[in-house]
């Protein structure tokens, strides 16, 4: 059959081209198509390098982040010499080492509405991949954009044991906005840096992810379009979950595109820019750094260095989970996870009034200094005849500041 | 009537909030809607409560959705599924 492919890239992908059920028109189809990942992190790495040495044409990488050493335990193209550069610079010159035949391009962009429509409709296929981000922003934007754009998405997600991926947008198929048209309330969804997540389970989501993308673009096989896939590697466990077909009547973004005939780009600009991303899922920002929240008043806390200079004998509760608590805290601090302080508020109320003997101070502390207020407000309403303080910043800043030998997680 | 026993497996932040991933749970009627059974294993793990807006139910390995009466049967297996989104 006729195909485009030269001597060099037959003996380079000789190994695939000589699956039957792959062969050289699914590699021809490869060769001339392009595909945009979104987030250069644990999932976008192995997705790219995938992608990249199995030919794809053209790779657009898309993160507004740099590299920091605790992204490295999972984010396998980021090397230790590489702290501070651009994620998105060094996947694709990772990649380009791997195969100099694709066509890299370089995004060092944070997406919003006019970013985002802009760069996914130069691409026909998207694949998406979104790094570390507790941002339901970014997810509905990118998915809002590519059901006005037509595209496909291939869409993965991680934490702590666990993964999940499916294809949007594909076929019948349902978007995500089809299967979760009310965004969850931010407090219900976590993110890598809070949670935690571990390497191998990124590196197989992000790995099926460039299968189910090279199956999209060479149209061969059965997708996990209309299906998602949930993995439980701690018990290990797999269940492939039917979805509903996309819902036309219901989903407001498929809605709008099935009831027109070609949307024209104005239309989309203007579909985009009616719709409330923030009012819709009640967060502040585009951006997905874990934000440090300030709901106390300042007589209320108390900074580290004042803290240090703290000589007054007093109860000390550090209200971070257990397993973070066994990394490292400061001396003579008592363990309360804030868990506690929410399910067991009575029994916690008892346990530090056991603690505390004649202290007429108690200060409260956690990794951010985030926590530790919502637990001093809980502890006011029973211990209104005591000093309760929360150290500023918590044990990060506390690390920063005062100890820099305090570690740092 | 014999109790009629289901295989409720928790996912992502549901399974942090009830502690193991897997549990047998029984229930009395066979026809209930799929938020009535939620309803019913929130009040046996109360802290569930917290992703009841945003999570997604799903019976022998198909979505379901919360309006839909379910005809459960012993053995049928439920899994809760909030939305996970790390990477
Ligand atoms: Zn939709």
């Amino acid at each position: 059959m006729a195909h485009n492919l030269t001597n060099s890239e037959i003996e380079r992908y000789s190994r695939q081209l000589i699956i039957p059920d792959y062969g050289i028109e699914s590699q021809n189809k490869l060769k001339s198509s392009s595909i945009l990942i979104i987030g250069c992190g644990g999932l976008g790495c192995p997705s790219a390098l995938y992608l990249s040495t199995a030919g794809i044409g053209r790779l657009g990488l898309v993160d507004d982040d740099t590299i920091e050493i605790s992204n490295i335990h999972r984010q396998i193209a980021h090397d230790e010499n590489k702290i501070g550069i651009s994620k998105a610079q060094n996947l694709a010159d990772r990649c380009k080492a791997l195969n100099s035949l694709v066509k890299y391009e370089v995004h060092n962009i944070l997406f919003t509405k006019t970013t985002a429509l802009n760069l996914i409709e130069q691409y026909p296929f998207l694949f998406l991949s979104i790094y570390c981000t507790d941002n339901v922003i970014t997810r509905y934007l990118i998915n809002d954009v590519c059901v006005l754009l037509g595209k496909p998405l291939v869409s993965g997600s991680a934490l702590k044991f666990e993964g999940q991926l499916t294809v949007y947008n594909y076929l019948n198929g349902p978007c995500y906005r089809c299967l979760y048209p009310t965004a969850p309330p931010a407090h219900a969804v976590s993110n890598c840096s809070d949670a935690g997540i571990l390497g191998p389970i990124v590196g197989m989501i992000g790995s099926l992810q460039a299968l189910e993308a090279i199956k999209v673009v060479a149209e061969i096989g059965t997708c996990l379009n209309g299906r998602m896939m949930i993995f439980d590697g701690f018990d290990f466990l797999t269940r492939i979950i039917k979805l509903r077909p996309r819902q036309i009547e219901t989903c407001l973004m498929c809605k709008s595109v099935l009831s027109r005939e070609n949307l024209t780009k104005k239309d989309r600009e203007e579909i985009l820019e009616n719709f409330d991303y923030i009012e819709f899922c009640g967060v502040s920002n585009y951006n997905d750094k874990s934000i440090n929240i300030s709901i106390l008043s300042d007589k209320k806390r108390i900074n580290c260095s004042d803290y240090k200079n703290f000589t007054e004998s007093h109860l000390l509760i550090d209200v971070r989970p257990k397993c973070q608590f066994n990394i490292c805290s400061l001396p003579n601090s008592l363990n309360i996870p804030f868990d506690d302080f929410v399910y067991n508020e009575e029994k916690v109320v008892e346990n530090i009034r056991d603690k505390l003997g004649n202290e007429k101070s108690i200060f409260l502390v956690c990794r951010r200094g985030n926590d530790s207020q919502l637990a001093v407000e809980i502890l006011e309403k029973h211990f209104n005849d005591k000093e309760i303080k929360d150290l500023i910043g918590g044990l990060q800043t506390w690390s920063k500041e005062i100890e820099p030998d305090f570690p740092k997680y | 009537m014999d109790s009629i026993s289901i295989k409720v497996l928790f996912f992502g932040k549901a399974r942090d909030l009830v502690g193991v991933g897997q549990k047998d749970v029984d229930i009395l009627h066979s026809n209930l809607k799929a938020n009535e059974f939620l309803e019913i294993i929130i009040s046996k793990f109360p802290r569930l409560e917290e992703i009841k807006s945003s999570t997604k139910l799903s019976l022998n390995e198909e979505y379901v959705e919360m309006n839909d009466v379910l005809s459960l049967k012993s053995g049928d297996e439920i899994a809760v599924i909030p939305p996970i989104s790390g990477g």
